[in-house]
């Protein structure tokens, strides 16, 4: 069902939500002088757009509330002083200026988390041992503890035993063993269940704030970038031949916020953009992993065609919906067969955040959907995962195993975003979590070691490539403005292996870029 | 002589029989809490006063019966008093049963916040020890307890969840730098000391007057000690702690009315005192002092020929038995109470010094009385645990005898429970395995023989019990030793023993139980 960009504006019976949103989005770039961008690696002014659409999120609250009825009560002052040093309001020739300063400003060690105490895991996981054994006073020990300490608005510690104690009672009461202590804490909510202006906010904030997603992203469109630079026979010989299309299948958790920055970079290139950008979006089926599902009116393709409307972009965008992964087609994903010579395009498949939902043994969907996506004969995979040991209770283990896992996942959220929000609660925040927090419970969670990525991947015929220079000081840069805690890691020199980030010192997730080897 | 024990010391048991059933009747009024707790206030202070030794030693007379017989009459005032009787009613019907019993019955949710403050004191107790050692839970869970509780309101668990969350964040707060000071129990030693005096005669007096604690272990002993010395014409006691000396007045009344007709026997006591400069010691000795005086007067006031004398223990408390000024032909008498809920800490090497000190001087009997704890219990949650069923039984017992005194209570609980927890949970945390012995064993390890209770003495203790609650009971685990319980658990004992030569207290004293 392809959606085609539409040369009307937005109905007039749109909400206003839409309009601000278009509104903001358009805003940067229509003063931005598009040759500055051209040798842009796409993280500065895809800091940019994410700033400009805060700020502007500021702006209305603080300004138009009362006409606005649908805007949240903002609950954190207009942006603090970090966000201010970074870029000079409405004001876009500053622009590579003000990004430059951020190289400087970092500080490490800045984070809100004040100490490392984790006293939460410390009650989660004897707990979930306890399960484990039969001990049932144990449990209920534990859990009345837990009880005592959860809270959804504490530290980290106390958010994670709250999430930690729902997981734990679900778990109880799906498997019908014990009676356990009501659980008074509210449900938290999750993208699925957020209105869908709330969500976008809450994920253009986190990006804004943290770089678990945004630092993937910004690898995987500098390298998207790279490869048509490689591919693209107009670079060489511009006269020659006219450019390949670009095809991105789209398998992550973004829920579009990765676009912009790639389309705005593509309408830049010195070479003009490609003649058609495809962008064909997988969506969430089946269990979906968490931070893959969002809320049902949230409707971003037309927001991203708007925007390319806007940058002269041709763009089409694709949805593929309750399509499970390791089913996906050729014809599904409206991908022609390659080697058909003309309407050849650069085919990218893009896979973030989504695959450790699908089983890896008995059935081996992984491996599956690995090799499809294989036989599809892309110019380039990324592949992006959470960095960490399986928590399913197939055959990784029992509960008691996986549990901590899951607890060691949920922790690092959670203690970052305490880090990113400086503390702060807001609504924004609480999504963030409540989704993440899913992941305690969800037999989605299925995660898997880089080198157990690695090792599929080698073992289908891909071959590792390493990222360019260019990209890995881009990623580096763009951690600059986060806490002082994250860290990058090139797995080794030059343009070998993945590029893992860390929080603390521990791995949260791994990028990777794979090609098949040219016949 | 039972007479005289009867006369002197169970007469006032009467005016409470009168103030339980007087105050079961009005426990409806209702008034806010801010003007209650004046009321009380005020009349608590109109009651102190009269209990002020200072009075009583002058009056020369009756040493405890006017303290207690006044004193009661201005509590029963006290109790009465609509507005009092609120502060604890609420609390009182559902928690008395259930608090002690809490850790065992998990399922009960009659006072589900008493069971969620069992689960984090434990918890805690846990954080602070073992596998998963992690001193930022224990301190969380401590910063909960204190906001759920506090050690002046509430019910029966929940005052004393408020004294054991303060005691482990003692615990907490003095890990490291309390490990390396052996002596660090000293800290513990004087636990009244920042009371105010009148508080801790006030306290002792209701604790006295609200349970059989005090009276077990001296009735027991005392009656030990009489069919003993029975044909004897010098007595001389020489006591590890003497206190305020309350045992030995009624010991003076039984002796001065012996049955057989035989005049009352020189009574010689000898009061052990701290020893070293420090103000623990010179306390101990003014305090021994006036003890001595009390004890001298009384003894006039009814005809009783006493001597008193004062010997110290070294800078370490321990006993040196040369020390002890002995007299041929006076019968020996060892008294070593300990840990009763007034006293105050006193460390195992000194009462060993003691007690093995004191055998070498043969003496025909020694009268123990101790806490009991479950042997069970080993590693500093065990014991943990097993000192919060101890103090919960403490507490369950004191307020079901008088259900209407939460004020009274909350004097005692603060002036003896409070700094006991404390002392206790510090010294267990500190303690290494297996070190909490009972002194009983210690004494059957020693050579030390058993010498049989009298049945009159069993029926002794069991009488004064019935003139309690129901919940206490009596149990002889050994021929030599009963046990004081509340409900299911020991609490105290009291043992008779005799130095390994045979002598004739034991024939005495089957004589006299027959």
């Amino acid at each position: 069902m392809p959606i085609q960009e539409e040369p009307e504006p937005a109905p007039p019976t749109s909400d206003h939500i839409l309009d601000w949103l278009e509104d903001s989005i358009s805003f940067p770039f229509l003063n931005d002088p598009y040759t500055a961008a051209a040798d842009d690696d796409g993280i500065n002014s895809y800091n940019q757009w994410w700033d400009l659409q805060d700020d502007e999120d500021n702006l209305i609250n603080a300004s138009s509330i009362n006409s606005s009825p649908t805007a949240l009560p903002n609950p954190s002052p207009p942006q603090p002083e970090s966000s201010r040093k970074r870029k000079p309001p409405n004001n876009a020739t500053a622009k590579k200026q003000s990004s430059g300063k951020t190289n400087g400003s970092h500080s490490s060690g800045g984070g809100g988390g004040s100490k490392d105490a984790r006293w939460a895991e410390q009650l989660l996981n004897p707990c979930a041992s306890a399960i484990g054994a039969g001990n049932l006073s144990r449990v209920r020990h534990l859990l009345y503890v837990l009880h005592e300490l959860a809270s959804l608005s504490g530290d980290a510690n106390h958010r994670l035993a709250a999430h930690g104690l729902r997981a734990l009672t679900n778990h109880l009461s799906s498997s019908g063993s014990v009676s356990v202590p009501g659980v008074s804490i509210g449900r938290p909510p999750t993208f699925a269940t957020t209105e869908p202006r709330l969500f976008q906010n809450s994920l253009i904030k986190f990006h804004e704030i943290s770089p678990w997603f945004s630092f993937p992203n910004s690898l995987a469109n500098a390298s998207i970038l790279q490869t048509l630079t490689i591919l693209d026979p107009s670079h060489q010989h511009s006269s020659r031949r006219r450019q390949r299309n670009l095809h991105i299948v789209d398998i992550g958790v973004s829920h579009g916020i990765q676009w912009p920055t790639l389309l705005e970079s593509l309408a830049n290139r010195p070479g003009g953009p490609p003649p058609l950008v495809r962008l064909t979006v997988v969506a969430a089926a089946g269990t979906p992993a968490s931070f893959s599902s969002g809320p049902p009116g949230d409707d971003y393709p037309s927001r991203l065609l708007r925007f390319a409307q806007r940058n002269n972009l041709n763009l089409q965008i694709d949805r593929v919906e309750s399509h499970p992964l390791q089913t996906l087609t050729a014809e599904a994903l409206g991908v022609a067969s390659r080697g058909e010579g003309e309407g050849e395009e650069t085919l990218i498949i893009c896979a973030q955040f989504r695959l450790h939902q699908l089983p890896h043994e008995d059935p081996d969907d992984r491996t599956e959907f690995l090799r499809r996506m294989r036989d599809l004969g892309p110019d380039l995979m990324v592949l992006t995962e959470n960095d960490g040991d399986c928590s399913c209770s197939c055959c990784c283990g029992d509960f008691a195993l996986g549990f901590p896992r899951r607890v060691e996942f949920a922790w690092k959220l959670l203690d970052s975003t305490s880090a990113a929000f400086k503390g702060r609660e807001c609504e924004e925040r609480r999504v963030i979590e409540g989704e993440a927090a899913t992941a305690l419970s969800s037999a989605a969670e299925m995660n898997e070691g880089k080198a157990g990525w690695c090792e599929r991947m080698r073992g289908l015929g891909f071959i590792g490539e390493g990222f360019e220079e260019e990209a890995v000081e881009g990623g580096r840069t763009l951690l600059r403005k986060y806490d002082g805690n994250w860290e990058m890691r090139a797995e080794e020199k030059g343009r070998q292996g993945c590029i893992s980030l860390c929080w603390k010192g521990k791995p949260v997730s791994f990028c990777s870029l794979w090609k098949l080897p040219t016949q | 002589m039972e007479l005289a024990i009867e006369g002197g010391e169970f007469g006032e048991f009467g005016d409470m029989d009168f103030y339980i059933s007087s105050s079961s009747n009005s426990t409806t009024a209702i008034t806010t809490p801010t003007s209650m707790e004046d009321e009380i206030q005020c009349e608590w202070n109109n009651w102190a006063p009269v209990i002020d030794w200072q009075l009583l030693s002058d009056d020369n007379n009756f040493f405890m019966e006017s303290m207690m017989d006044e004193g009661f009459e201005e509590g029963v005032q006290v109790h009465e008093s609509p507005n009092s009787i609120t502060t604890t009613a609420t609390a009182t019907p559902t928690t008395t049963s259930s608090t002690s019993d809490m850790i065992e019955e998990e399922t009960s949710d009659e006072d589900s916040k008493g069971l969620r403050l069992v689960h984090l004191l434990i918890a805690a107790a846990e954080a602070l020890t073992g596998a998963n050692k992690c001193q930022d839970l224990a301190r969380v869970i401590l910063v909960r307890l204190k906001e759920l509780v506090s050690p002046t309101v509430g019910s029966n668990m929940e005052r004393l969840a408020a004294y054991f969350a303060d005691a482990l964040e003692g615990v907490l707060e003095g890990t490291g730098a309390h490990a390396k000071h052996p002596g660090a129990n000293h800290q513990y030693s004087d636990n009244h000391r920042h009371h105010h005096q009148s508080d801790v005669l006030a306290a002792f007096q209701l604790l006295q007057d609200m349970s059989p604690y005090v009276k077990f272990g001296h009735f027991t002993a005392n009656q030990a000690i009489l069919e003993a010395v029975a044909q004897d014409r010098r007595v001389h006691i020489v006591d590890y702690d003497i206190m305020e000396g309350i045992q030995w007045a009624s010991l003076m009344q039984a002796l001065v009315s012996r049955k057989e007709g035989l005049p009352a026997p020189h009574l010689r006591i000898t009061a052990l005192t701290r020893g070293g400069g420090s103000g623990g010691g010179r306390r101990s000795i003014g305090t021994v002092q006036e003890t001595g005086r009390r004890l001298v007067a009384f003894a006039a006031s009814i005809g009783q020929p006493f001597s008193f004398h004062q010997c110290r223990l070294d800078p370490e408390e321990n006993f040196r038995p040369s020390s002890l000024k002995m007299v041929k032909g006076e019968a020996l008498i060892v008294n070593c109470m300990l840990h009763l809920p007034h006293f105050s800490y006193r460390s195992p090497d000194s009462v060993a010094s003691f007690l093995s000190g004191a055998a070498g001087l043969g003496p025909r009997l020694i009268t123990l009385v101790e806490e009991e704890a479950e042997a069970a219990s080993t590693g500093f949650v065990g014991r943990f645990v097993d000192s919060l069923h101890h103090y919960s039984a403490l507490y369950d017992s004191l307020e079901a005898g008088f259900p209407m005194q939460g004020r009274a209570r909350a004097l005692v609980e603060k002036v003896f429970l409070g700094p006991r927890i404390a002392g206790s949970v510090a010294r267990s945390y500190r303690a290494p395995e297996g070190e909490e012995c009972s002194w009983g064993n210690w004494l059957a390890g020693e050579g030390f023989r058993p010498v049989g209770f009298s049945f009159f003495n069993h029926c002794q203790a069991k009488l004064l019990l019935g003139l309690f609650n129901d919940g206490y009971r009596v149990e002889e685990v050994a021929s030599n030793k009963i046990v004081l319980g509340w409900k299911s658990r020991s609490l105290l004992s009291a043992s008779v023993w005799t130095s390994s030569a045979p002598s004739l207290s034991q024939s005495s004293a089957r004589d006299s139980g027959l």
